[in-house]
């Protein structure tokens, strides 16, 4: 099974066979492979040669040189040359391909999702019908009514409660399944009746938008604004991820080249990107004002942008060269969209229910305990620092836990009626800079390290407070009513 | 156990291949990067079990990103047996770099012409027995989200490694 490379010029062909002289040692992989990644001086192989070689290395090193010091340009330029060469002679032989008709419709729309004067309204018309209409009308609007209103509180709520207190005489205890903030009323009600609906409304959106083949399309369309944030449209890829969940677009920053690009679109996923399911209860929470909907979108993207292009400016370094296949648009498949979805809500609700749950537990043995009412005692003055009621106290300690925990917290003080229109407002924003959740500064901390990560956090963490403060501010100031 | 990576380019549907091999599931899209760290999974071909092992897209075996130095780590230190190299059927001579790169490693290596039904519908016809007498390995056409040639590329994963 050896192959031997014979698709180089005689010089580096010579090279070639002189540095796999010069490999005494025994590897993993074939001494040609080790030879032909020396020529292109690849750090990796060198290090590891240079380990098991000791002194012949510097021989090699010297005829790495020489054969550089014969081309005018870098050796990795003309082994890749040469071996296209090699490559489009075998194609030209087994391969036929006919003249493109066939894709003319694709093509044509794949040039408008492109074109700057097509592209955004595609992008408006595909977050309008797609996030805004789907998601937030219908998931969060109609799914939850009915879910949550006829399905909960309707039928399970009233038999549950009734099986809990026939079951158990003591009212403490009877509060930790079925009270305000019980296992039961308030864990799994926000997970089945608020949560599940939009997260699944968004999965479905998003997978198929995912398996068009669009996002790459987006990443063309969007680079020339990442570029003045110091990203390139590469880094669309896992922003847009983000608005599924940021802790898996957090992973997904390994596709970026540079520390400094992993660096600035961490930050910008963590502050920034709402995740799907706080996407979706802020969508359904501020539809019906839009004048706040308007302002949480300016005041997000506005420090998206703002924070990107300051951190580009204080990380200086290299910026990378934009490229990126472009897929085919396809038809989405469905049973590939339904089984992504599908295992997504599962992985999202098993992280999800055992915190909800364990939210519920912690807050009873807090109000047992009195701790609770301490804490939103201690909270009080940075609430209404705010200019919010004492009540979203509780939202901000749980934002603490999760923001989409917050969220489906905000959804429930909203639907009592307890906040303004402007109240509204800064709660909604302030939750969406927040930290996402325990998961995401974990992975931070596994992707970027403790140090940065509790930089990040401390940051962000004031400029979520900083912002719903200097809004509150102004709000009052200008008389300003949403 | 003996274990077989499938290795490529982004987006040319090595999760799908990996998704019909194993009866695991591993997310799937249709652009590049969807997979960053490895996937781990088993299969049995006639009584005899294999891992198998997806991998995040690479251009070339000098990676520039960290999950093709993952991809590049597995081939150089992970003790294979065999390598799958999945390409997209409708753009060889973007592929085919590659498999010249993986074929020199020295591993026992197999070509899956992958998305061999969108490359026909296009109308594009690919002499497989002029790939396999010039590179000397096995070419397979495959479909992976259907699992078009799923047997035929099983019987030479026995052939290679067993």
């Amino acid at each position: 099974m050896n192959s031997h490379i014979d698709y180089l010029d005689e010089p580096l062909q010579k090279a070639l066979l002189q540095i796999i002289e010069c490999l005494k040692s025994s590897y993993a992989v074939s001494k040609q492979t080790l030879a032909l990644l020396l020529l292109q001086e690849d750090p990796y192989v060198e290090t590891l040669v240079q380990k098991e070689e000791g002194e012949a290395y510097v021989k090699i090193k010297e005829l790495v040189q020489k054969t550089a010091a014969g081309y005018s340009e870098p050796l990795r330029f003309v082994i890749t040359m040469n071996r296209q060469k090699a490559v489009d002679a075998l194609v030209s032989q087994s391969v036929s391909s006919p003249k493109r008709s066939s894709l003319k419709i694709s093509n044509f729309l794949s040039q408008l999702m492109i074109h700057p004067l097509t592209g955004y309204p595609i992008v408006a018309l595909i977050l309008y019908y797609g996030l805004y209409q789907f998601v937030g009308v219908f998931g969060s609007g109609t799914l939850v009514d009915f879910i949550e209103t006829t399905i909960f509180e309707n039928h399970i709520n009233p038999w549950i409660t009734s099986l809990v207190q026939g079951l158990l005489p003591w009212k403490v205890i009877q509060d930790l399944f079925v009270g305000e903030y019980g296992v039961f009323t308030l864990g799994v009600r926000y997970a089945m009746a608020i949560v599940l609906p939009i997260v699944g409304t968004f999965f479905i959106a998003f997978s198929m938008i995912e398996d068009s083949g669009y996002l790459p399309r987006l990443a063309l369309l969007l680079d020339r604004s990442f570029k003045k944030i110091g990203l390139n449209g590469r880094a669309v890829i896992p922003m847009v991820l983000g608005l599924g969940c940021d802790t898996m677009a957090t992973m997904v920053t390994r596709i970026l080249e540079t520390k400094r690009e992993k660096v600035i679109a961490t930050l910008l996923l963590a502050l920034a990107i709402p995740c799907s399911a706080q996407l979706g209860l802020i969508l359904a929470l501020l539809s019906p004002v839009p004048s706040a909907l308007f302002l949480w979108g300016g005041v997000v993207i506005g420090e998206f942008f703002l924070i990107g292009y300051l951190t580009a400016k204080l990380l200086p370094g290299r910026q990378p060269q934009f490229f990126m296949e472009l897929p085919p648009l396809r038809l989405p498949l469905f049973s590939n969209v339904m089984s992504k979805t599908l295992s997504r809500i599962q992985w999202y609700f098993m992280e999800v229910l055992p915190l909800f749950v364990i939210a519920s537990v912690l807050i009873w043995a807090g109000q047992l305990t009195g701790l609770f009412g301490w804490i939103i005692e201690l909270l009080k003055p940075l609430v209404s620092a705010l200019g919010l009621p004492a009540e979203a106290a509780i939202i901000i300690l749980f934002g603490f836990f999760r923001r989409d925990y917050g969220a489906a917290g905000l959804f429930d003080l909203q639907s009592k009626n307890l906040l303004t229109h402007n109240q509204l407002a800064i709660a909604a924003i302030t939750l969406t800079l927040f930290l996402p959740c325990v998961a995401q500064f974990l992975i931070m901390k596994k992707e970027r390290g403790l140090q940065t990560t509790l930089l990040m956090s401390a940051f962000i963490f004031a400029m979520a407070f900083g912002t719903g403060f200097l809004l509150n501010l102004g709000f009052n100031i200008f008389g300003v009513i949403l | 156990m003996t274990k077989i990576a499938l290795v490529g380019s982004p987006n040319v549907g090595k999760s799908a291949l990996f998704n019909q091999l194993t009866k695991l599931y591993v997310s799937v899209s249709n652009y590049p990067g969807t997979t960053v760290s490895l996937a781990r999974g088993t299969m049995t071909i006639q009584e005899k079990l294999y891992e198998v092992i997806d991998t995040p897209g690479m251009y070339s075996l000098l990676p520039i990103t960290d999950e093709e130095r993952v991809s590049r780590k597995i081939i150089f230190e992970g003790n294979l047996h065999a390598m799958i190299h999945v390409v997209d059927a409708k753009n060889l001579e973007r592929m085919l770099p590659l498999t010249f790169q993986l074929r020199e490693v020295g591993l026992p290596l197999i070509l899956a012409l992958n998305m061999s039904d969108e490359a026909e519908k296009s109308g594009i016809e690919i002499q497989a027995p002029i790939l396999e007498k010039y590179l000397r390995l096995p070419v397979i056409k495959t479909v992976s989200t259907q699992g078009v040639g799923m047997r035929l590329l099983k019987e030479k994963i026995y052939e290679f490694a067993h």
